[in-house]
């Protein structure tokens, strides 16, 4: 985020884009009410009546997958009304003028049938966002989880540069993180592309820093994203083909799009290692299991979304008979056994590594995250003073080499599978509050599990549900192209009839058998938000229990859970 | 007047923290046992989500409460402001979940209980503002956006007097400047 998750509550508009807090982030989701409470106005973009379009001041319900159509037509009012930063654009900007052309073709008027939202309505919004004098984008998985992902994020930035909504306490862009510490996992460099502190495998001087750093000759090629494994797996030359998969705190045969290709890839693979707390569905495929320590185990630093640095500490010992280790403990055992020792007593000694290493982390010391709870980086010096940076592009500077911000002129594209007679649904992901992710933690959490389990939910509009006979709590199938599974209708007038909803860490309702691989060509991000379903009744619905029962018996047994043990029935 | 607690559901954001904070204050440490199923999963509140409204519904605790004057077992009683059922007495009639205006009440049957006679007990279920608990109820205490509030007479005071007030909103100008 260009802007602290402590500054939402501060804007005076805040344009809530393809996220929801609600479900998402409730600790975020707060900070929306309080933001609310205090005064500023809120649009809501999003297909569905999600919570924060209660109390918003205007709801876009738009269609799903048109969002650039959307964004660029808001740009165009903004321009077609004279409500640009003038000076902004001038002093801090390029390609201005490119983009203006590009925004003529993208009236209200003119994407009123892609979106779905009268026209009236996207020049409110655009008047609204462009003259509070402090908007704040926020967006989710709503942009991100599409083909056409990060060509909307470069729309929404047009929106902030425009509007000179940057370098300012509570406006800019902020990017709600769909999981804890992914920003984390992208700050230490678990992106194809970059060493930890976001620096490219490709820059000779950097290379040569993380060489001598660990004494070891580095490769300077951009290696293969997550994405794209069940590709080069399945579809590679010999000499490319990816043979083994190292995997942890992560469940891609639950997590990953078209689960059929994914399960064919796990088979395939020469070897699997699976490394995570609890037992999932890839460690049915796995040859060797590392468990590891729980959040509460272990020592750490969590990155939030906002950049923010965090300490996280142990509270609890693992049973002593557990036979488990930390990530860190297992990772610099692998490392030793393959020839590179690695050795630290631990995470302070990890930390001082990392920071030493990117210029952009330098000052963000255990002791200054001890004494300041949280440190946003940029932080680049180790004198107390340098608490970090609650926002970013202060006085109208940016990252690119001219110091200016670039405006992007990207057409609207469809998404890649669109409904049709045979399957005429949309389909999307959506989450829930009470699981997370994958549901490998709170699925083992005995209260969360009683709140909702399988085989979860689908949400249907009260019409659909009447065209199909289905009502709620009734078994369903669920059917796309490439696969099917079995849940539960909850009808609820929050959607539209043409669109479906079902979350995606159920085992039984397993909604990723459907989803598709469709791949952002920069993010390498899925296409969970759209796909072409069709909803089937089941006439036998006790049939149906009985096969939710069995199905459940029998992943359960696959994974070597104890069955005896008993539970409720489903 | 008895005390009831009230949700906002413009502040309420739906997420279902009251509800598993009910069961942890009236389970107890019973639900940290080994067995998964050795208690009772039973919210005594309930999240409902409309178009417009997200908000808990649970028990008025009313002055006159219906559910009590219908209770054929004397199982529905009032002790320090707070509607109360006693679940020895209750004979599971429902006629109280059927009295109720807000369905505020419901059946559960009890996993640990059962009649003389080997059935499983069901009683009458609902919010009691978690009496003879400590801190008080324990859904307002975890709300993440304090959407909950416990109503006592000074609140409700409060609250009508804010609603007065408004009038003066929709009175004529020469109004308010006399009553200003």
């Amino acid at each position: 985020m260009s802007n602290g998750v402590h500054e939402i509550e501060d804007s005076k508009l805040l344009f809530v884009f393809g996220y929801n807090g609600a479900d998402s982030h409730p600790i975020v989701a707060r900070r929306i009410v309080r933001a609310k409470r205090k005064g500023a106005q809120i649009i809501c973009v999003d297909p569905r009546r999600i919570e924060t379009a209660r109390i918003a001041d205007l709801h876009l319900q738009l269609k799903n997958g048109s969002n650039l159509a959307l964004v660029n037509s808001i740009a165009h009012v903004i321009i077609e009304e004279g409500l640009c930063d003038d000076k902004f654009i001038e002093e801090h900007s390029s390609g201005f003028d490119e983009f203006k052309e590009l925004c003529k073709k993208y009236s209200p008027e003119a994407v009123k049938d892609i979106t779905q939202i009268h026209p009236d309505d996207i020049r409110k919004a655009a008047r609204m966002y462009a003259t509070s004098g402090q908007s704040m984008i926020l967006y989710g998985m709503g942009v991100c989880q599409f083909a056409q992902a990060v060509n909307v994020v470069k729309g929404l930035a047009n929106l902030a540069i425009m509007t000179g909504n940057f370098g300012r306490w509570a406006v800019g862009i902020g990017p709600v993180r769909g999981q804890n510490n992914v920003q984390g996992a992208c700050d230490m460099g678990a992106l194809p592309n970059s060493y930890p502190g976001y620096q490219n495998v490709t820059v000779p001087e950097i290379r040569a820093k993380f060489e001598k750093a660990w004494g070891v000759p580095l490769s300077d090629k951009v290696g293969i994203p997550l994405t794209q494994v069940p590709h080069y797996v399945l579809h590679e030359s010999e000499a490319k083909k990816i043979r083994a998969y190292y995997v942890f705190g992560e469940d891609p045969a639950q997590s990953d799009p078209d689960l059929a290709e994914v399960r064919e890839s796990l088979e395939k693979l020469e070897l699997v290692i699976l490394q995570d707390i609890y037992m999932n569905r890839t460690g049915i495929y796995a040859d060797v299991i590392l468990p590891s320590t729980g959040w509460n185990e272990h020592d750490g630093v969590f990155s939030c979304c906002d950049r923010g640095f965090q300490r996280i500490r142990k509270v609890v010992n693992p049973p002593a008979d557990a036979n488990v280790l930390t990530d860190w403990e297992i990772i610099s055992r692998i490392s030793t056994a393959m020839g590179y020792p690695m050795k630290y007593d631990n995470t302070e000694e990890i930390w001082n590594e990392v920071i030493d290493l990117c210029p952009s982390f330098t000052g963000a010391t255990y002791e200054k995250l001890e004494k300041y709870v949280n440190i946003q980086w940029p932080c680049r010096s180790k004198g107390m003073e340098d608490k970090g940076t609650s926002f970013l592009h202060k006085d109208g500077k940016f990252a690119n080499p001219d110091g200016k911000a670039k405006f992007s002129s990207i057409d609207w594209q469809p998404p890649t599978e669109l409904e049709n007679d045979e399957f005429p649904l949309i389909f999307s992901t959506n989450r829930e509050v009470g699981h997370y992710s994958v549901r490998t933690m709170s699925g083992n959490c005995r209260l969360l599990r009683n709140l909702e389990d399988e085989p979860g939910w689908i949400q249907m509009n009260p019409e659909l549900c009447e065209e199909l006979g289905v009502k709620h709590g009734e078994l369903v199938k669920v059917i796309s192209k490439r696969g099917h599974c079995v849940t539960r209708c909850l009808p609820t007038d929050r959607v539209k009839k043409q669109a479906v909803y079902m979350t995606y860490q159920w085992w039984i309702g397993a909604c990723n058998e459907l989803t598709i691989a469709s791949l952002d060509p920069i993010s390498n991000t899925p296409e969970y938000k759209y796909c072409a379903c069709r909803v089937e009744k089941i006439e036998d619905q006790a049939w149906a229990e009985s096969y939710v029962l069995k199905e459940y018996e029998n992943i359960r047994r696959s994974m070597g859970i104890e069955l005896e043990k008993g539970r409720k029935a489903i | 007047m008895n005390r009831y607690v009230q949700g906002d559901p413009l502040l309420c954001i739906g997420c279902r923290t009251c509800t598993i904070a009910c069961v942890v204050a009236h389970e107890g440490k019973r639900i940290y046992e080994i067995d998964p199923d050795g208690y009772d999963f039973h919210p005594r509140l309930k999240v409902i989500k409309t178009f417009n409204v997200s908000v808990p519904v649970q028990c008025k605790h009313c002055e006159n409460p219906a559910c009590k004057a219908v209770c054929q077992s004397q199982a529905i009683y009032v002790q320090d402001g707070t509607v109360l059922v006693d679940r020895e007495k209750c004979i599971g009639c429902k006629s109280c979940a059927d009295a109720c205006p807000f369905g505020a009440i419901r059946m559960v049957p009890l996993g640990f209980e059962t009649n003389p006679d080997g059935t499983r007990r069901s009683v009458a279920h609902k919010c009691d503002l978690c009496f003879g608990l400590e801190g008080g109820p324990a859904c307002k205490r975890v709300c993440p956006t304090e959407a909950l509030r416990l109503v006592e007479s000074e609140d409700l005071a409060e609250m009508l007097a804010l609603k007065r007030g408004n009038v003066l909103l929709t009175a004529s100008a020469p109004e308010i400047n006399r009553v200003n």
